[in-house]
């Protein structure tokens, strides 16, 4: 296998609070070769952006972060702040939740992202790069793009910002796309075509993609591996079928269960009973121990390391091989 | 979706139609020129503002009297041909006062509402964005700018320092930015936590540049609407000062002096007090109209056709 584009390694985040420290991700490592789409799923807290954050380095000083972050052999974590800042956009670039709000509301589309060119590229004219916006607008599929780089955001529908918001992530041709909960705030027929439109950008530039989501149905049309986080840790890693059809995680299969069946197959949702626990002051043990259904008496006492179970296929659980027995009759 | 990743698909159906339309997008500052001069109140402010501007600097050439020149024969008299707002007591011609006190209140109203929108906006701007103990220590300042005796400051000062009109409107700077300097910072403080200022700094932008282009245009459409605002009040209270004797001294005059000089006369003669009066009130409101027409025009949001 090639070099991977991103190692994380032990990544560890903590918040100062009045209260304490609060861990938002725990220890967690994982890589990103070129050209492949990672997601990560979980649960809201489980860590999932404050991973992605801290690989772009956009949390506040007074933040503890611990571990590393190569991208190309370059420790991000230690990089200084002007080299840091001529990574992103350029390298890494991000694409965030609400493109509702991911706009600045005084500027044309267009403008941000030539703005977003210029960045990057110095030396070119103003003209050049609102040609380049025009030509990023059509590749993600703004009709009449000349028209509409020179709307505002509030005159583009929700769908639309979003695919203006990756025509400004792809801009500098990065090699890894961050994109926290593309989808999360659009509809669901609009939610496909952007998801469609992430695809061909990745055929098209080669970049790397982390997908950040909590949609698992999202996951399972476009992502190469998958990363299951839960209460700051990573539970499960794996490729699409591995955790899908092979999950060795009680909290991943609970995850699967709880997705609503639209054939009508089943006639009630499955929530994962009770919350995710306090990261202020985690309990003993493993996190999920609370709401498990296979929950024994180690559980209590020990957190889980995570297990190797194949080559890709990790999982944090004691007993992830009793799962393998079960993997048969998989969940849908 | 097939048409996606095909360049043109979309754009080639629309050439025809796109042929006619010029591609360069219009500016932001042509769209707001353009919404502006389509708001009919502002537009009244302006020519009023013009007007007056004019009249103030033209007139005391076409009046044919120096501001200071006595003329005993000619005391109190009402308004004639030959002094279109009468004469005081030692038989000044009042429309040639009226015009050059007015000069200095339009004159100190914008250079000290300017200056003091450049500076609060900047330390509001600073404080809201970068918060912590830089926020406490600009926070503070102001407190501080705040409990200050306003009139009483400004008497000391005039009495210490005199009081040129540019030092006038450098201590009513100084006293009136604590203003917009708050409601910046508030702006600000929830501005920064909008997903395009995390989504410029993702894109590689430094802190200074999320500051300049990206927060502050934001700012520009409430900042203008205090700014106009600020521009009378700086009017009411140069007049106010003149009218207690710690702003403008005589033998030169303003607006508030003007009032002031005529107020022991006000029963026999109402129109000596009205006349500036009159204007000081004509100007704020003038001011008044602008600041509205701004707001208007520069909200990207605005509904105003721009074809």
């Amino acid at each position: 296998m090639t070099a991977p584009l991103l190692k994380v390694d032990h990544l560890t985040v903590g918040f100062p609070s009045k209260a304490g420290v609060v861990g938002a991700v725990t220890d967690v490592s994982f890589e990103i070769h070129p050209g492949e789409v990672l997601a990560v799923v979980g649960e809201s807290g489980s860590g999932k952006s404050v991973t992605a954050l801290a690989v772009m380095r956009l949390h506040s000083k007074s933040t503890h972060i611990s571990g590393s972050v190569m991208f190309n052999d370059t420790d991000l974590l230690a990089l200084p702040e002007d080299q840091m800042r001529a990574i992103r956009g350029r390298d890494i670039a991000m694409i965030f939740q609400d493109p509702m709000t991911a706009l600045n509301p005084v500027f044309t589309v267009g403008m941000q992202i030539v703005e977003a060119i210029l960045l990057h590229h110095h030396d070119m004219t103003k003209q050049k790069a609102w040609e380049r916006a025009v030509e990023l607008l059509d590749m993600v599929g703004v009709p009449e793009p000349r028209r509409r780089a020179a709307q505002y955001p509030h005159e583009f529908s929700g769908g639309m910002r979003q695919r203006a918001m990756i025509a400004m992530a792809i801009s500098n041709d990065p090699k890894l796309l961050i994109a926290d909960e593309p989808t999360t705030a659009l509809d669901v027929t609009v939610q496909a075509q952007v998801m469609e439109v992430l695809h061909e950008v990745k055929r098209a530039t080669g970049s790397a993609i982390m997908l950040i989501t909590h949609d698992l149905g999202l996951v399972a049309g476009s992502a190469d591996r998958v990363q299951v986080m839960y209460a700051s840790r990573l539970f499960e890693t794996g490729s699409i079928d591995e955790i899908f059809y092979e999950s060795r995680n009680p909290y991943t299969r609970a995850l699967l269960d709880s997705i609503p069946d639209l054939e009508g197959t089943k006639d009630e949702l499955h929530p994962i009973p009770g919350n995710p626990p306090s990261l202020l002051r985690p309990p003993a043990g493993c996190p999920f121990r609370p709401r498990c259904s296979m929950a024994i008496e180690l559980c209590r006492e020990q957190t889980p390391a995570l297990i190797q179970i194949a080559n890709s296929h990790a999982s944090r659980c004691h007993r992830a091989d009793e799962l393998a027995v079960l993997a048969a009759g998989a969940p849908a | 979706m097939a048409d996606t990743l095909m360049p043109g698909s979309q754009a080639a159906i629309n050439a025809d139609e796109m042929e006619g339309l010029s591609d360069k997008p219009k500016s932001f500052g042509r769209l707001a020129f353009d919404r502006f001069v389509r708001h009919r109140l502002a537009l009244v402010g302006v020519f009023g503002l013009i007007l007056i501007a004019a009249a103030f600097i033209v007139g005391p050439w076409i009046s044919g009297y120096p501001f200071d020149e006595t003329n005993v024969r000619d005391r109190m008299l009402g308004p004639s041909a030959s002094h279109w707002f009468g004469t005081d007591e030692i038989g000044r011609d009042l429309f040639t006062r009226t015009a050059r006190g007015g000069r200095y209140s339009l004159v100190i109203g914008l250079v000290a509402a300017t200056l003091a929108t450049v500076f609060g906006t900047l330390m509001g701007a600073i404080a809201g964005y970068y918060g912590k103990a830089v926020d406490a220590v600009i926070a503070q300042f102001i407190n501080l700018i705040l409990v200050v005796p306003f009139l009483l400051t400004l008497a000391l000062f005039s009495l210490r320092f005199g009081s040129t009109w540019w030092r006038l409107a450098l201590v009513l700077a100084a006293l009136l930015w604590t203003r917009i300097a708050r409601i910046v910072r508030g702006i600000v403080l929830s501005l920064k936590e909008q997903e395009f200022v995390m989504a410029a700094r993702a894109a590689g932008a430094s802190h200074m540049r999320i500051v300049l282009r990206h927060i502050l245009p934001n700012v520009i459409g409430a900042v203008v609407v205090e700014v106009t605002l600020l521009v009378g009040t700086v009017i009411v209270l140069e007049s106010t000062l003149s009218f207690l004797g710690l702003g403008v001294k005589a033998p030169d005059t303003s607006l508030g002096l003007l009032v002031s000089d005529a107020k022991s006369k006000i029963d026999d003669d109402p129109i000596r007090v009205l006349t500036p009066g009159i204007m000081i009130v004509f100007i704020v409101l003038c001011v008044n109209f602008v600041g509205d027409g701004l707001r208007d025009a520069l909200d990207p949001k605005s509904k105003l056709e721009k074809n």
